[in-house]
């Protein structure tokens, strides 16, 4: 029972703080799983906490991010609308439970296969924060209680490979909204999935505790801008499924970047000149920003933010 | 073949019969009402135009030499570079940048009201002015020039469906168009301004307006005129300006003053 | 007749007419008889005036800076939005697309400033879902009110309601209507922004008829102008602009009046208005732009 409270506690506290401003959701029963499809191969469904992608091809089906454990079923019955094929991987973007929770539901959802294994990819961090020992001491919960944990780590800057007629890669984005996020390429799909790193309808949420950092949170979101193409006249091209909200391009990603940068300047120069962290928010420095990322979410973000610059 | 043919000639016929019987108040083949019986919308009530378009030239009276977007010609570049307002005040000209060609740029609200059957008046809060709309048919040929001058106005026509042509293989029976403007023209009009800092416009001015009326998704009321001044002595080419008015729920803001120079 | 009856019934169920519509096509000219200087040679620094935009949008404009343009290669090549479009650098070529069953499926619209696309959907099609992209243009769909086109556009990405730095979120929407008069266009935009608008903001703008237009390429390739670290995003701290009094001071106008919201839109705001700071004796700059039918030069 213990990790069951573990992973529901790391999933209610995941979800709440990875959706700045919004209440937490107990009942998802009336959860409705919308499908979008995005580009060739990639599709993108969403329920209630992050944003899943679903790639379908010859050879089956790759997921990245699993949602919330109650919510497999509907995300399952979605994706054999899409394909019959085998689910083969599941890539986790970083360790939020609204992005890993579904994992040991699906583990258990799909036949197993010895022929056709599911892999569970994560940065190494992912899965050394979810095997971590607890508050107090409490042990740590293990990979055998949880069949979903992402045990087909990396580590390097990097990894990729090949499925359903494209190149896949995964990249490790050092300390932006955590320690472990991966943003995925999709380079026949012409497809990148940011998971938290990029939040076009909330400020995006540093995680220090778990690692993240304002200036790995903009060398991420730089990444990504290397990564995508417009098509023409600064649009569409290369897409990106962000961690919540819609579907993107180069352009959106642009304007989210654009904010952090500005209000990252604010901030420094604000500690620059002396100032307490409750001085820096009582100059609020999101002020022209709260209308459109919620003013709910400003605090937080901008308390993550001083405290990367000052390392207090 | 012949029973086919003459089907389609009397089909070609019955959406013209159709309009004449359930159209605009017609009579059978006679042409639409013009005036308040033919009104196709309620232009009546209060209105006031924010001012979204050329504020720095609208709310507050431009620097003098300040014809910017005003295709003026050079004849009508020296009357703005010797602008003088204490000289249309004492020639009591305060009111010449609230005739007809420039009124309706004016910050101020509308007051729209039938006078009669045949007759829309506009009161102007900004200037005391009073335009009369005229539906009976063209100006009278001697008329004194004032600042408002004299507007003949006139539902625009619908074009009605059915007409002869329109009637062969592969055609369906041609379509009317129906027109919710109303189209005023206005002569006789005393020399003016264009804009308080003294852009004028001239006596042979001939001002062309089409008001359309139109609404919001959440049902707030409003109507843009378009505004063609044609002036043969102090402009280049014909200076069009669309001005838009919202409605308001009473005459709560309607704040007569007088017209000033500055 | 009783072969013709059915028949008969027929064409005329088929024949019946609703109104029709206008027709909009051709090559347009946009005619700059109002806000020619903001709309063609560029807004002053500044310049909110005329705009019912809140705290949030003000704040914005404040912060910006031109060089973003530049140095953010992104925004080089970025186009207006759908309803900016209809402002700004707008030669515009309208075309009809029809159906199969030959009724009209679609307007399309090409502006000539960075090319920009936009279809209006005239066969009653939903618009897409909340977590479909957005484009520059937006979707639009459209019906007919009488003589008047009644467009409404969602999904644009963000963008400005002027080129100085004032915002237009992508939640925002628009409404249009286009009507003719002769060889005239209007087309009335009606702007409403939950993020940075207090009110629906309403512009109309005014094309005439060129059957000799000839719009051409509008190609955009960005390039380093302007060499800065990677991730510089240029932009001013909160009350460092130096710019902001430009154009109360050259304009003689209140400073306050510059800087727009839904209190200095309506005419009750010109005596409570306070006196500008300064006021030159004469126009210097932008004084005879659209003279003569031309351009629009700064002397």
């Amino acid at each position: 029972m213990k990790w069951r409270a573990a992973i529901l506690a790391a999933g209610v506290c995941g979800w709440l703080v990875s959706a700045a401003g919004q209440q937490p959701q107990q009942n998802f029963d009336n959860v409705k799983i919308q499908v979008t499809p995005v580009q060739k191969n990639i599709y993108m469904l969403f329920g209630a906490g992050g944003n899943v992608t679903v790639q379908v091809g010859k050879d089956g089906v790759l997921l990245i991010d699993t949602e919330f454990e109650p919510l497999v079923p509907k995300l399952m019955a979605e994706i054999k609308k899409l394909s019959d094929g085998p689910i083969q991987y599941i890539i986790n973007t970083h360790v939020h439970g609204d992005h890993v929770g579904g994992n040991d539901a699906f583990y258990k959802l799909i036949p197993k296969n010895p022929q056709l294994p599911l892999n569970i990819i994560a940065h190494a961090n992912v899965l050394n924060r979810l095997t971590a020992p607890g508050p107090n001491g409490a042990p740590g919960t293990s990979t055998a209680e949880h069949p979903g944990f992402p045990e087909d780590e990396y580590d390097t800057p990097y990894k990729d490979f090949y499925y359903n007629g494209e190149p896949i890669f995964i990249y490790h984005e050092p300390n932006a909204h955590t320690d472990g996020d991966s943003v995925i390429l999709f380079r026949g799909s012409d497809v990148v999935t940011t998971g938290d790193i990029f939040t076009p309808d909330s400020y995006p949420f540093i995680d220090i505790a778990r690692g993240g950092s304002v200036k790995g949170e903009i060398d991420a979101l730089d990444h990504i801008l290397e990564l995508t193409v417009p098509a023409d006249h600064q649009e569409g091209g290369t897409y990106v499924i962000p961690g919540h909200g819609r579907v993107c391009d180069e352009a959106d990603v642009v304007e989210f970047r654009d904010m952090v940068v500005i209000v990252k300047d604010r901030v420094q120069d604000l500690i620059k000149k002396g100032k307490t962290l409750d001085q820096v928010k009582a100059s609020k420095p999101t002020e022209d920003y709260d209308t459109e990322y919620g003013a709910n979410g400003a605090d937080r973000f901008v308390e993550a933010v001083y405290k990367s610059l000052s390392g207090k | 073949m012949r029973r086919i043919l003459f089907a389609i000639l009397i089909v070609g016929a019955v959406p013209a019969l159709t309009f004449a019987q359930g159209g605009r108040g017609g009579g059978r083949g006679g042409p639409p009402p013009q005036g308040k019986a033919g009104a196709p919308v309620d232009l009546s009530g209060y209105w006031v135009s924010p001012i979204f378009e050329d504020y720095r030239w609208r709310m507050f009276t431009p620097l003098k030499g300040d014809a910017a977007s005003v295709p003026i010609n050079d004849a009508a570049r020296k009357i703005v570079d010797a602008w003088d307002p204490a000289k249309d005040e004492a020639a009591g000209e305060q009111c010449k940048a609230y005739g007809a060609a420039g009124i309706m740029r004016v910050p101020g609200r509308l007051h729209i009201t039938w006078q009669d059957d045949n007759t829309l008046k506009i009161e102007t809060d900004a200037g005391t002015q009073t335009r009369l709309f005229h539906f009976t048919g063209q100006a009278p040929k001697e008329g004194e020039p004032s600042w408002q001058g004299y507007s003949a106005a006139k539902w625009e026509v619908t074009a009605l469906p059915g007409g002869p042509a329109g009637v062969g293989l592969g055609m369906l029976p041609r379509q009317g168009t129906k027109s919710r403007t109303l189209d005023v023209v206005t002569t006789q009009l005393r020399p003016g301004y264009l804009r308080k800092n003294g852009v004028p416009y001239g006596a042979n001015t001939t001002l062309t307006e089409y008001y359309d009326h139109w609404s919001e998704p959440s049902g707030q009321e409003w109507f843009t005129v378009t505004t063609v001044v044609t002036d043969p002595e102090y402009l280049a080419i014909p200076f069009v300006t669309t001005t838009d008015f919202k409605k308001e729920p009473d005459g709560s803001k309607f704040n007569p003053r007088p017209c000033t120079a500055r | 007749m009783k072969k013709t009856a059915p028949l008969l019934l027929l064409i005329a169920v088929m024949g019946v007419p609703a109104f029709a519509q206008m027709d909009f096509t051709g090559e347009w000219a946009p005619l700059y008889h109002e806000d020619n200087p903001e709309r063609i040679p560029g807004p002053e620094l500044g310049d909110y005036m005329g705009i019912p935009i809140n705290n949030a949008a003000r704040l914005r404009g404040d912060a910006y800076d031109a060089d973003r343009i530049s140095v953010v290669s992104e925004y080089q090549c970025r186009p207006h939005g759908g309803d900016y479009s209809m402002r700004g650098l707008a030669n515009m070529r309208v075309t009809e697309e029809y159906g199969p069953d030959d009724h009209l499926l679609a307007i399309h619209t090409r502006m000539n400033f960075q090319e920009q696309a936009r279809t209006i959907w005239m066969d009653a099609r939903p618009h897409p879902s909340e977590l479909a992209p957005h484009t520059f243009q937006g979707f639009s769909t459209g019906t007919w009110e009488d003589n008047m086109l009644a467009v409404f556009t969602t999904h644009e990405k963000e963008s400005y309601l002027r080129r100085n730095g004032l915002p237009r979120s992508d939640k925002a929407t628009f409404v249009e209507h286009w009507v003719r008069h002769g060889n005239l266009l209007t087309i009335v935009t009606a702007i409403t922004d939950p993020v940075f608008l207090t009110e629906t903001f309403v512009r109309s703008q005014t094309w005439q008829l060129d059957p000799g237009q000839r719009m051409g390429r509008d190609i955009c390739e960005y390039v380093p102008e302007i060499a800065k670290p990677v991730g510089t995003v240029p932009a001013h701290l909160p009350g460092t602009n130096p710019f902001l009094h430009e154009v109360a001071d050259w304009y003689g106008l209140p400073f306050e009046a510059t800087r727009g919201g839904s209190a200095t839109l309506y005419p009750e705001y010109k005596d409570k208005a306070p006196k500008p700071d300064k006021v030159p004796a004469m126009c210097d700059r932008y004084c005879a732009c659209g003279q003569n039918g031309r351009g629009c030069n700064l002397h």
